[in-house]
């Protein structure tokens, strides 16, 4: 992440924080010029026409400076938060349709209460070791993980892409996961 | 309580990364609320869709797009964040399609103690709400394609297991099963089907084509 003249890496995480704690607009250019690029490219990998990727692409970007005050560094690093702010923008201008959430603050929310607050959940600094375990994956487990977050295919769809069976597909999708798990609860 | 049984965690990956459709999302995202093992899942495939959105090689925007966006960012200050306070058994992303309480829901007898309310249906999902008086339940069937139920109140009992409040069933096409409610109150589930059910009784059968089951 070389995004300053200085050549030194940004946290953009630490700088999102910022967004939504001051209103910087400073900040805020460099959070766009890093991931409105990105976010683009990702709807038109999912099949966004240019302009409609570029409006959506500007639309997430307003979203985030508007959300910004929600954003919590403790929970996720600013280009998962930023990439839940993309699909949901797709599903709802792409599909036209609702994506249900869960609700932090919804009273029937059943906490978490036996392991301590700390542990296996992921922290923005864990992104680095989540990008280098991806790095690790195999190359077909690595396959059907891109595929699902950039196909916007069922299963059943991709298996048929890869002339695979449908539980081939899925038992690589849930090897990749453990991988992933593993590598991020091996290193505390 | 924590749900002892989950969706898979293949399914749970879609939903991170946005690929299910409604009627899942609605039934992953009401169990997430009462599964914070799921909300871990989820969690970590959505950093996996954060990372791979760093990887992204960027596209470029149009020229004015950065002007644009900056002249906007004043306006778009105002909006308001939505809190959810009204407290309810039933967990908010279900609550936003059915109301606060399952004793205003107006539900349609199928007979023999089962009741269904149909939530929506859309492509070739059916969504519903399936309420089954203690000792009774849908009849022997299997599936012409998966089925997606999660437990919301009571509990209920097939071939495979007992299920709570909480816990998640795929029903796959093969799977022979009849649930039953359990003993004590009514058992209410919400039910995610992609295709009519295939029932063994001919007479249920005939009910089931009636009601659209």
């Amino acid at each position: 992440m070389n995004d300053t003249q200085s050549g030194l890496p940004v946290d953009m995480t630490a700088l999102l924080a910022t967004v939504g704690a001051q209103r910087d607009r400073a900040a805020f250019e460099v959070i766009f010029l890093h991931f409105a690029p990105r976010v683009k490219s990702y709807l038109l990998r999912l099949g966004a026409s240019d302009a409609l990727a570029d409006d959506l692409a500007q639309e997430a970007m307003l979203t985030i400076w508007r959300k910004a005050e929600l954003f919590d560094p403790a929970k996720a690093s600013a280009a998962t938060w930023i990439f839940t702010i993309a699909r949901n923008l797709r599903i709802d201008a792409i599909r036209r349709e609702r994506r249900p959430e869960f609700d932090p603050n919804d009273p029937a929310l059943v906490p978490e209460n036996e392991a301590p607050p700390d542990t296996r959940m992921l922290k923005s600094h864990d992104d680095a070791r989540v990008r280098s375990a991806l790095t690790k994956l195999s190359a077909d487990q690595a396959q059907v993980v891109r595929m699902s977050f950039f196909a916007e295919k069922p299963h059943s769809a991709i298996a048929k892409e890869l002339g695979l069976p449908l539980g081939t597909v899925k038992s690589r999708l849930r090897l990749a996961i453990a991988h992933i798990r593993t590598a991020l609860d091996g290193g505390a | 309580m924590i749900p002892t049984r989950h969706p898979p965690e293949e399914l749970l990956l879609d939903y991170a990364a946005g690929t299910t459709d409604e009627a899942i999302s609605l039934a992953l995202a009401t169990h997430l609320t009462l599964c914070s093992i799921c909300r871990k899942d989820v969690a970590l495939a959505e950093s996996l869709g954060g990372a791979l959105l760093e990887d992204e090689p960027g596209a470029p925007l149009s020229r004015d797009a950065l002007s644009k966006v900056l002249a906007r960012l004043d306006a778009s200050d105002e909006d308001a964040i939505p809190v959810s306070s009204k407290s309810s058994s039933i967990p908010e992303p279900l609550r936003a399609y059915i109301g606060d309480d399952f004793a205003s829901i107006r539900w349609t007898n199928a007979g023999g103690g089962t009741f269904f309310k149909q939530i929506f249906r859309r492509k070739r999902a059916n969504v519903r709400l399936i309420r089954s008086t203690p000792g009774e339940g849908v009849g022997f069937h299997t599936h012409r394609a998966d089925e997606y139920t999660l437990c919301l109140s009571g509990g209920y009992t097939d071939e495979t297991g007992c299920y709570a409040r909480g816990d998640w069933q795929t029903a796959t096409p093969d799977l022979l099963h009849r649930p039953v409610a359990d003993a004590g109150e009514d058992c209410i589930s919400l039910s995610v089907n992609y295709a009519p059910l295939r029932f063994r009784h001919w007479g249920i059968a005939l009910i089931a084509k009636w009601f659209g089951f």
